[in-house]
């Protein structure tokens, strides 16, 4: 009788005395580093999910670079804290920075899959694989192949492989554009564009000197800049460097006379009330 | 003096707490893939074995022993190791600053680590006196912090090493624990 007394006083007593001391210690010494403090206050708003896309080595890292340095927010942002306006307007507040929103921003995949295939590719089913073999299976060396590494890597799981056409297909109402998927894809023909852009070039045909999309798929872009001709606020421009429509994601015009004229319908209209690009035939 | 530093060798060499007394496997094998944070791992057990050790003594000896409850020990400093590492962290993230990240995950770790709790049971055990402690504790310390380096110095090696695939990683780094082990040996008989 008399032990179990002892032994419930004394644990009770240096639980006690522990406890005291780091009440103590948490009250009485100086407040902690405020670049610390100001790290850990901008890492509740960050993912958290340590995609490491903006370049950092995770979430905390990234943070860490924000409260030395509030304009990399803007040089190199993370792109699933941009898409919530909401969050990042609640960072501005908490900073006492006025961060203008920007716009939410999603990824397509510049592929209308209809090209040919060239020969019967048994190998390794990954695109990077695939790419490795006489640029690819298909007539069309830019195109989609298919398998889905960008799959493989996209937290929210926006991607799927179309069963018809046998190319990739973004979901962008799931989308959180973190452009993981941009650095997979062996033919980089993944973009990651604003979300409100109303047209995009479901082709990727970058070479004017050798064979001319034409002759690889029926959806190939043939650079006759009749989309250019067509615009009538020179919201379609030409990008010299690709030699492919460019569609200026500061203006993100509509041009329905370029989707009317181009002889390929090779320009995807997108339909953002269902959040789908819509094959216009 | 001379028994002081015969209990330093002991501690740090012959009865090495990782190598002789299997204690502490865990960060043995989780932080040793590169030097600097095994280094980092290391210091912190050093500042905590110590500071541990000498409240656990001062514990035991006028709480424990004079009611006679020495049977409460593995309680009491369970309690005392976490309240003291909660307390350590705290302190080295509002002083300082550069010495919380270099330390970074690894002080909250400790916690939990078998190495601490060892550490002062053994010089509860081996009834020594408070200087014999914190020396004993010390020696712990650096032993662990010792085979630590080494360890990483080893596996940063064996990334480059042409190691047939089947012991890549994991595997091979036991069988280096193995060979290290013997080596740890010979220092037997030395105190």
């Amino acid at each position: 009788m008399d032990n179990t007394v002892l032994i419930i006083v004394s644990l009770t007593l240096v639980g006690m005395v522990c406890g005291i001391a780091i009440f103590l210690v948490n009250r009485f010494l100086p407040e902690e580093d405020k670049l610390l403090k100001k790290t850990e206050e901008i890492s509740k708003f960050l993912p958290g999910m340590n995609c490491g896309a903006c370049g950092h080595p995770g979430c905390f890292a990234y943070a860490g670079e924000i409260a030395k340095d509030i304009d990399i927010l803007r040089t190199g942002p993370c792109m699933v804290l941009m898409n919530d306006d909401k969050k990042v307007k609640a960072l501005g507040n908490a900073l006492g920075v006025d961060l203008s929103s920007g716009d939410k921003k999603v990824a397509v995949v510049h592929c209308g899959g209809n090209s040919e295939i060239l020969y019967d590719y048994k190998g390794i089913d990954t695109c990077k694989a695939a790419a490795q073999l006489s640029s690819g299976f298909k007539k069309c060396p830019y195109g989609c192949f298919g398998f889905g590494d960008c799959v493989n890597v996209c937290p929210e799981n926006a991607i799927s492989i179309d069963p018809e056409k046998k190319i990739v297909v973004i979901d962008p109402d799931k989308c959180i554009g973190c452009g993981l998927c941009t650095k997979e894809c062996p033919q980089n023909l993944i973009e990651i564009i604003p979300a409100k852009m109303p047209q995009y070039l479901a082709c990727n045909y970058l070479s004017k000197k050798n064979i001319p999309g034409r002759e690889r798929c029926s959806l190939g872009c043939i650079h006759c800049r009749i989309c250019v001709k067509a615009s009538e606020k020179e919201e379609v421009t030409w990008n010299e460097k690709k030699d492919l429509p460019f569609f200026d994601p500061e203006k993100c015009a509509p041009s329905p006379a370029a989707i009317e004229k181009c002889p390929r319908k090779v320009i995807f209209k997108r339909d953002f009330e269902n959040g789908t690009s819509e094959n216009r035939k | 003096m001379d028994n002081l530093f015969s209990i330093f060798i002991m501690m740090a060499l012959v009865n090495n707490f990782v190598l002789a007394k299997f204690l502490g496997l865990c960060p043995f094998f989780g932080v040793s893939k590169k030097l600097s944070s095994a280094v980092s791992m290391g210091l912190a057990v050093i500042l905590v074995m110590l500071a541990t050790s000498v409240v656990s003594w001062l514990l035991f000896y006028q709480l424990l022993v004079p009611f006679g409850i020495t049977y409460m020990r593995t309680a009491i400093f369970i309690l005392v190791i976490a309240s003291l590492v909660q307390i350590l962290e705290i302190t080295i993230r509002r002083t300082n600053v550069n010495l919380y990240n270099a330390l970074g995950i690894y002080l909250p770790l400790i916690t939990t680590n078998c190495a601490v709790l060892g550490v002062t049971f053994i010089n509860v055990d081996q009834a020594f006196n408070l200087a014999e402690t914190v020396v004993s504790a010390l020696g712990a310390g650096v032993g662990f912090t010792l085979v630590l380096a080494i360890m990483s110095g080893i596996r940063e090696r064996l990334d480059l090493a042409d190691v047939p695939k089947a012991f890549k990683g994991i595997p091979v780094a036991f069988l280096v624990a193995m060979i290290l082990g013997i080596a740890f040996l010979a220092f037997g008989g030395m105190v």
